[in-house]
């Protein structure tokens, strides 16, 4: 039944083809690449795009090929975006759902502790944390992971604050279900619809937070690439050799764009009020 | 199918009270109910919305949402143990295996994301801890019981694939999967149109009869009292007014609200020309009721002592145990032929 709509959501169709074409190119990446993507080549330093060179993408300053780097970097900033909205929603969901469910003083700290994280820009607490914690890959990830920590929560915990007043919840507990069983069986199912979406989103954004990081020089470290690494260092040359930057740029721009699309795809498609339209 | 008094009671309220604080003051959602219930019988909850039906009910397995509601004293005596002043876990155990409860609408008190097999597979593993096969089988044995036409099929459907009727009876396949001794059935049947009514209150008496599970329904149907139950309660006020065998109910009612409740069902040999009887009045505000008989204001046969205290709850000689709320009663030798 969802398929079925999904096929007939243009929307949700073209994210699932861009974020496909993404996974193709990282398997691809796995056994094949044009060039080495960190070998440093003094012969071709920022060569034009040109099929017969062979780089295609054209050159960076050290003379890597740029659609090498990024077809590796694709794969670096794919995980980090996945794991890094898995960590924010486990404990964001967890946080919201616990919150919503127990109410009162529960709810209070819960929901404060979030709003504390959420009062900061998101790229600003990225960095904070990226500096307390340092520079490496996995750093990354936790740094993403908090600021999305309080979208979760709140979300779930809205949700849940309108499906916990069903009936159904107080049949489940005259049936002697305990409260982590009424959570995680009965009400958690019923408000996966507004999470999935936010994960889609946050994949999304979570793509731009990596490579700003990295632009920054926070994230990922040369000489391994990744798309914001190679828009920081195509800003001294991007004058002379545009490519340089044009690429990356396109491939985060892409990529976002799929997962957005997704998102709103999916939002159409689940959304339980035009369940009887579609 | 009589009730006789040494027949051990297998659920005992005493003295149950619980109370909602609200804005407005504290509410007297019930006051003072008493009642007990024998193996395999039937005990009707009559009164009008508002009158603590559903409140005494929630109360004895303790789902008086906590606050505002606070059950404040009585004891609600099973299998030895006081409910009230038992842990929260052992009175989860107890609900659904040993005491388990129907709701009024079918509507909302299926999850709509969960198949309605797996609901009762659900219900069965969490008092038996069965395999998941084992539970499932059960569920779809469950479903058959009920009437469920192609049981096996049905069960992996959603609740919203099923009528309402159907969905009452999904609901009642679930309560009765842990075989309870007690099921709780409040107004079961008042989201349904009348035909289902009566197939969901068959089918209750029915499986009532085969597994020997006592039964406490609560409804505002005076007729559905008269076609199932053993024994009534009438509610007033968050109070029992009268407490009875459904015979003795029916042909000598002695609270005069019970009579006034008779007295408003319409009646097939009647003329049609005279004005239905309805009792004058509305039932009073539950907060900071007045030290009077709550049913003074509306009461045809009031006396002087009903607006200076509340009646006390007179105990009827007779063969059957019967009480009655009301000085008109009090102190009286009521012999019941």
């Amino acid at each position: 039944m969802i398929p079925r709509r999904l096929a007939k959501n243009g929307i949700a169709l073209t994210g699932i083809v861009i974020v496909s074409l993404y996974i193709i190119v990282i398997l691809v990446s796995f056994f094949w690449l044009p060039f080495d993507p960190v070998k440093i080549d003094a012969d071709h330093l920022l060569e034009e795009p040109s099929l017969k060179t062979g780089h295609i993408f054209g050159t960076d300053e050290f003379g890597r090929d740029i659609l090498s780097r990024i077809m590796k970097g694709s794969l670096v900033s794919l995980v980090i975006s996945l794991s890094a909205t898995t960590m924010g929603a486990l404990i964001g969901v967890t946080m919201g759902i616990w919150a919503g469910y127990l109410g009162g003083r529960w709810d209070n700290w819960i929901m404060r502790i979030a709003d504390i994280i959420f009062a900061f820009p998101s790229l600003l607490l990225a960095i904070f944390v990226m500096a307390i914690l340092g520079e490496k890959t996995w750093n990354v990830v936790i740094a993403i992971g908090i600021v999305y920590i309080p979208q979760f929560a709140r979300i779930s915990r809205g949700a849940i604050l309108s499906v916990k007043t069903n009936e159904f919840v107080r049949a489940a507990r005259s049936n002697g279900a305990s409260a982590i069983f009424i959570l995680y069986r009965h009400l958690l199912p019923n408000i996966l619809v507004p999470i999935i979406v936010q994960v889609s989103l946050a994949l999304s954004v979570s793509i731009l937070l990596e490579s700003s990081l990295s632009f920054l020089g926070l994230g990922i470290q040369p000489p391994w690439p990744s798309w914001g690494n190679m828009l920081s260092s195509a800003r001294k040359v991007m004058v002379l050799a545009p490519w340089t930057a044009i690429y990356p740029g396109f491939a985060i721009v892409f990529l976002v764009l799929g997962f957005n699309l997704l998102g709103d795809g999916l939002r159409d498609i689940l959304d339980p009020r035009l369940k009887n339209v579609g | 199918m009589a009730i006789t008094t040494n027949v051990e009671a297998i659920l005992r309220v005493e003295g149950l009270v619980t109370g909602f604080r609200t804005g407005g003051g504290l509410v007297r959602a019930v006051e003072e109910v008493s009642f007990e219930l024998h193996r395999g019988e039937i005990l009707g909850i009559v009164g009008e919305s508002g009158s603590g039906k559903s409140v005494t009910n929630l109360s004895i397995l303790r789902l008086v949402q906590c606050p505002p509601g606070e059950v404040s004293a009585g004891r609600v005596l099973y299998g030895g143990k006081d409910l009230l002043s038992a842990s929260e876990e052992e009175v989860r155990l107890v609900r659904g295996r040993n005491i388990s409860m129907i709701f009024q609408d079918p509507l909302t008190s299926l999850n709509p994301v969960i198949k309605v097999g797996k609901q009762i597979a659900e219900a069965i593993r969490l008092h038996h801890g069965a395999k998941r096969r084992e539970a499932d089988a059960r569920a779809v044995d469950m479903l058959r019981l009920i009437g469920i036409p192609d049981a096996e099929r049905r069960a992996s459907d959603y609740p919203h694939q099923f009528s309402g009727g159907m969905r009452q009876r999904v609901m009642i396949a679930m309560a009765l999967s842990c075989d309870p001794e007690i099921l709780i059935a409040d107004e079961p049947t008042t989201a349904l149109d009348v035909t289902i009514q009566a197939q969901i209150l068959d089918l209750i008496r029915n499986l009532s009869a085969q597994s020997g599970t006592a039964v406490i329904l609560v409804t505002h149907d005076l007729g559905v009292v008269a076609g199932m139950c053993d024994s009534v309660c009438v509610m007033y006020a968050g109070r029992i007014v009268e407490r009875a065998t459904v015979d003795d109910l029916f042909y000598d009612p002695l609270h005069p609200y019970t009579r006034g409740l008779l007295d408003s069902i319409p009646r097939t040999d009647s003329t049609g020309k005279e004005r239905l009887y309805s009792i004058p009045g509305s039932p009073p505000n539950l907060v900071d009721l007045p030290e009077a008989c709550p049913f003074q204001p509306r009461c045809p046969k009031a006396q002087e002592a009903c607006a200076r205290e509340r009646p006390p709850e007179v105990t009827m000689a007779g063969r059957a145990p019967r009480t009655v709320r009301c000085w008109l009663h009090a102190g009286e030798d009521h012999h019941v032929s």
